[in-house]
């Protein structure tokens, strides 16, 4: 294989989600003094990659939208390990739901042009769609499994793939190109080594922005969005303190369909 | 003057970080339980770089320096403090065969310390003391092409868990008399004497070394004969001070991130009890603290790092940190009340592990004598 | 796609070797309610092979009508052969709502599908309503559940949504008439993406503590070893693991390993259930992070009702043995 693309996320650091405020003028969180960090699963797509790659040459991209000040968290990426990376990054993107966001990734890998493998999170923390990976796979025209739980090559251009699903798995071969999205049993990402940090200074981080990628601006940002923001409520994890009350077979009642509500029966 | 961390830095700190949080805490019950250093951290450890962090590349290390040495066991600190208390030791092994060895030594015994294969230690102190290093009674005579040492030394961290010691010894008498040994730990006559049961750093090993007639291979002397105060004296000041000032640092973050988070949860009349002014003031005087000794820590690793001198200001910030550690784990166990005194509460450990660290590596006392000296000298007539 | 001339609400009707998702039952349910409110009709789309029989359930379920497509290369379920069969049913009969189970085939599908006709998604809603011009509003949570959004699709068609299991109501079934339609599939024989191997089902074990869905934990509360079996007995039912704080463990009821907080382990259930508990801190921060917690505790000042969505002051003993076979009744029904 010679490239592989791990897609990346920066993502709010949920150590510091009680931060969050929100502006209830815009409707939009307020996340201002929250530091960013790699989406945690996309570290294990970005481990992965580097596998592979350790294991029978080539390169790992990885490629981001997100506004520039993002590149020290890039940057981590690159310390872990890869060998360089792209950053989407344009005021016409800010506003993108899944599936322009996945017109803007897939416009990126594109732009890259050749590739064997594109490796994604299941999901992110913060927006926790797990959309992205299915949507550009489509986009791109390439086949793409979610859930995987181990990965690995078999010849030169076949993965061998499990998937996880309800109490099992499904093994599956696939041909590349494809769109693999990742949960996290898949392995234990490396830490990043102190070299590493040192290698990475010297790593290119290439801004794209749409001048580049020529995206029609239709299909992108809050207006290209098909879907809308329609109202936001900020919960703070309040508990409910719903008092239960009544002869024990009526709260027995209660607390079955409360047992129910929460998709455990 | 710039007070700002470089991204490099910032990086260093975060991946320490997340190496400390994950693998050390399923580590810490036994540690706690046996007072054994968990070696098989040491491989890991050496991936991420942090047994090379002062070696040079040439030698398998990373070749980082010391300013990111101390963020490194800070951050080891925070979350144990035995961990940096081993490390900072190793890391005098290391620099000790760094800054004195020939060539052959450092690819010898240097490489492998550098790339965790070895654990490594510097061992000073007999048990006549420490503090008073000419008066020791440990000697070696040189018979044909062996060295032929005798003796005892005691409260030597890492005694047990490396693989050879860097051991001072007398060749002659008076200051000029003392000379250093790279002692292998099988060595023919080289023992391994009890193992200390400390009340706190419990997981840094700590240990006697017993030399009855021990052999040790003329080209294991360690720079020159009669050169061993010098060597002892620049690894105990510059590496050995900046190392336990920055594993007192850690604990004393520990302390008060545990009292800070404490504060906010236990609620008592309605509030949680940071909104009492006592708690507050203890908060105040934590965080004051805390602040004086990054500055302290930071600086005399920078001054290092730049060739500059930094004995002073590595004995300031050695004593000035370890009372503080001391003193801020004493504060976040009043703010816990009883729940402080507890073992499931982490503070009580901060407490014991930070009295540990006072006499490591030199008294408050000698500390003092250090600063005396400096503070003294502008008025000398 | 626009949004003119579509109608009717479709819901992805889920199977694996003919057996239906429970999730399927729900958003019919959910389905014809939406449907109750804006005239609209509930289709079910059902896809694989040998599943017609499963038609006539989902009619029973509150579909008015059921497209089928059984075939075989329709089985087992892959993405890109689903997503086909989706792009042309969605072309030909323009539905104005499409729902799909949260689960791990539909967080797979819906997204391909959505991207292949062009429309909007969200994901994971844990509620759906209409608004006043019947748009489909799509409550769901992000940022770990700290941040509740309400998603609308405005202008594009079908309006997708994937819907978490168990938020929504299956109705109680009844005899009912609907159209059961057939659908012919042609399908190329390659590009289908990878292949399946293998497919393997297993029980669920019993998870350790810190990953289990469900926790049931007992405090001294509880009373005796005796008792204390009734509260392995909730864990039982519900799947989940056994979690203690340090009191049973000193009378030996519980073991050293089970306990949860300071001195233990942290835990971040769906549901966690407190028994007998009083709520001191340092069981607290090990559960704290649960994201529904239910509490049964005779003395009404415990602390634990603090940190409780769902609160019951009541002797347990009165609750539990009624509760565990209620629970088993609907697990094995």
């Amino acid at each position: 294989m010679n490239r592989i693309i791990v897609c990346m996320k920066p993502v709010p650091d949920p150590q510091h989600w009680n931060k969050v405020s929100m502006d209830h003028e815009t409707q939009t969180l307020k996340r201002e003094g929250i530091p960013t960090i790699i989406n945690p699963l996309d570290k294990h797509a970005l481990e992965a990659a580097l596998s592979i790659r350790d294991a029978h040459g080539g390169e790992v991209l990885l490629l981001s939208m997100a506004p520039p000040f993002v590149t020290p968290t890039l940057r981590e990426g690159l310390a872990m390990g890869a060998d360089r990376a792209i950053l989407l990054s344009d005021p016409v993107f800010a506003g993108s739901d899944t599936l322009a966001t996945a017109h803007i990734l897939a416009a990126g890998c594109r732009w890259i042009g050749e590739f064997d493998l594109v490796l994604c999170g299941n999901m992110t923390i913060d927006g926790s769609t797990a959309q992205v990976g299915s949507q550009l796979a489509e986009l791109l025209d390439l086949p793409s499994v979610m859930h995987v739980i181990d990965l690995h090559r078999k010849e030169d251009h076949l993965l061998r793939i499990t998937q996880k699903i309800e109490h099992g798995y499904v093994r599956l071969e696939a041909e590349l190109p494809l769109v693999i999205s990742v949960r996290k049993e898949l392995n234990k990402p490396r830490y990043t080594p102190f070299t590493g940090i040192l290698a990475a200074e010297s790593k290119e981080i290439n801004m794209l922005s749409n001048e580049e990628l020529h995206i029609d601006t239709g299909l992108i940002g809050l207006e290209g969005s098909p879907t809308k923001m329609a109202g936001l409520e900020l919960r703070r994890f309040k508990r409910e303190k719903e008092r239960v009350e009544g002869s024990p077979e009526e709260i027995v009642q209660v607390l079955v369909d409360k047992i129910h509500r929460y998709g455990i029966i | 003057m710039d007070f700002q961390f470089s991204e490099r830095e910032e990086m260093l700190r975060k991946a320490v970080r997340e190496f400390a949080e994950n693998e050390i805490p399923p580590k810490m019950e036994a540690m706690e339980e046996t007072g054994d250093f968990p070696t098989e951290l040491l491989k890991p450890m050496a991936e991420v770089g942090i047994t090379g962090i002062i070696t040079p590349t040439e030698y398998g290390g990373v070749g980082l320096g010391y300013l990111a040495r101390t963020i490194v066991l800070e951050e080891l600190g925070r979350v144990c403090g035995a961990m940096p208390m081993a490390l900072q030791v190793h890391h005098m092994g290391c620099a000790v065969i760094n800054d004195f060895g020939t060539d052959a030594q450092k690819e010898k015994y240097l490489v492998p310390l550098a790339k965790g294969e070895t654990m490594g230690c510097v061992a000073v102190t007999d048990p006549t003391g420490g503090s008073d290093v000419v008066g020791m009674k440990s000697s070696a005579e040189l018979k044909g092409d062996k060295y032929i040492l005798s003796g005892r030394k005691c409260f030597i961290t890492n005694s047990h868990t490396s693989n050879y010691w860097v051991v001072i010894a007398k060749t002659a008498e008076g200051a000029k008399g003392l000379s250093a040994f790279i002692v292998d730990k099988d060595a023919p006559g080289a023992k391994l004497g009890r193992k200390e049961n400390k009340f706190g750093l419990r997981g840094a090993n700590t240990g006697e070394l017993a030399f009855d007639n021990c052999e040790i291979p003329k080209e294991n002397l360690l720079g020159q004969e009669g050169g061993g105060l010098a060597v002892a004296i620049k690894t105990i000041s510059e590496t050995g001070r900046t190392g336990m000032a920055a594993t007192a640092l850690g604990i004393l973050t520990a302390a008060y991130e545990e009292a800070g988070k404490f504060a906010n949860e236990r609620v008592l009349y309605g509030k949680p009890i940071s909104a009492l002014q006592a708690i507050q003031f203890y908060m105040a005087e934590i965080y004051t603290q805390l602040e004086i000794c990054r500055l302290l820590c930071y600086r005399a690793s920078w001054l290092k790092d730049q060739g500059m001198r930094c004995d002073n200001e590595g004995a300031l910030a050695k004593y000035y940190t370890c009372e503080a550690a001391v003193n801020a784990a004493k504060k976040a166990i009043e703010i816990h009340g009883s729940y402080g005194i507890m073992k499931e509460y982490a503070v009580q450990r901060l407490l014991r592990d930070a009295v540990v660290t006072v006499p490591s590596g030199g008294t408050a006392e000698i500390a003092k004598v250090v600063l005396a000296r400096a503070a003294l000298a502008p008025f000398k007539k | 796609m626009n949004k003119n001339d579509h109608d009717g609400i479709w819901v992805f009707a889920e199977q694996r070797n003919a057996e239906l998702h429970e999730v399927t039952l729900e958003l019919l349910g959910k389905a014809r309610g939406l449907a109750g409110q804006n005239q609209g009709k509930v289709t079910a789309i059902i896809l694989g092979q040998g599943i017609k029989p499963l038609a006539q359930t989902l009619l029973n379920y509150g579909a008015d009508s059921v497209l089928v497509a059984d075939n075989p290369v329709l089985d087992p379920y892959r993405l890109i052969p689903y997503s086909l069969v989706f792009e042309k049913l969605i072309k030909e009969y323009h539905p104005e709502i499409l729902l799909m189970g949260a689960t791990f085939m539909g967080v797979e599908l819906a997204p391909r599908v959505a991207a292949r006709v062009r429309t909007g998604l969200s994901a994971h809603c844990v509620d759906l309503k209409l608004d006043k011009d019947g748009k489909l509003l799509q409550v769901v949570p992000g940022w770990g559940g700290g941040v509740i959004a309400t998603i609308a699709c405005p202008d594009h068609r079908p309006q997708m949504a994937t819907v978490m299991p168990g938020t929504m109501k299956p109705l109680s079934p009844e005899e009912r008439k609907g159209e059961i339609k057939e659908i012919e599939i042609n399908l190329p024989d390659k590009d289908l993406g990878p292949k399946v191997l293998e497919i393997k089902r297993e029980k669920a074990e019993g998870l350790p503590l810190e990953k289990a869905e469900v926790v049931v934990a007992g405090g001294w509360g509880v009373g005796s070893r005796e008792d204390w079996k009734q509260v392995e007995e909730l864990a039982g039912v519900l799947g989940g693991a056994v979690g203690t704080t340090r009191p049973p463990v000193d009378e030996g009821w519980a073991e050293e390993g089970q306990m949860i907080g300071q001195s233990g382990k942290t835990v971040r259930p769906k549901l966690y259930m407190g028994i007998g508990i009083s709520g001191v801190m340092h069981h607290v921060v090990g559960m704290d992070q649960s994201e529904h917690i239910i509490t049964i505790n005779s003395d009404a000042n415990a602390e634990i009702f603090e940190t409780s969505d769902v609160i019951v002051v009541e002797d347990f003993r009165k609750i539990l043995p009624k509760l565990i076979q209620k629970i088993r009744e609907r697990v094995e029904r």
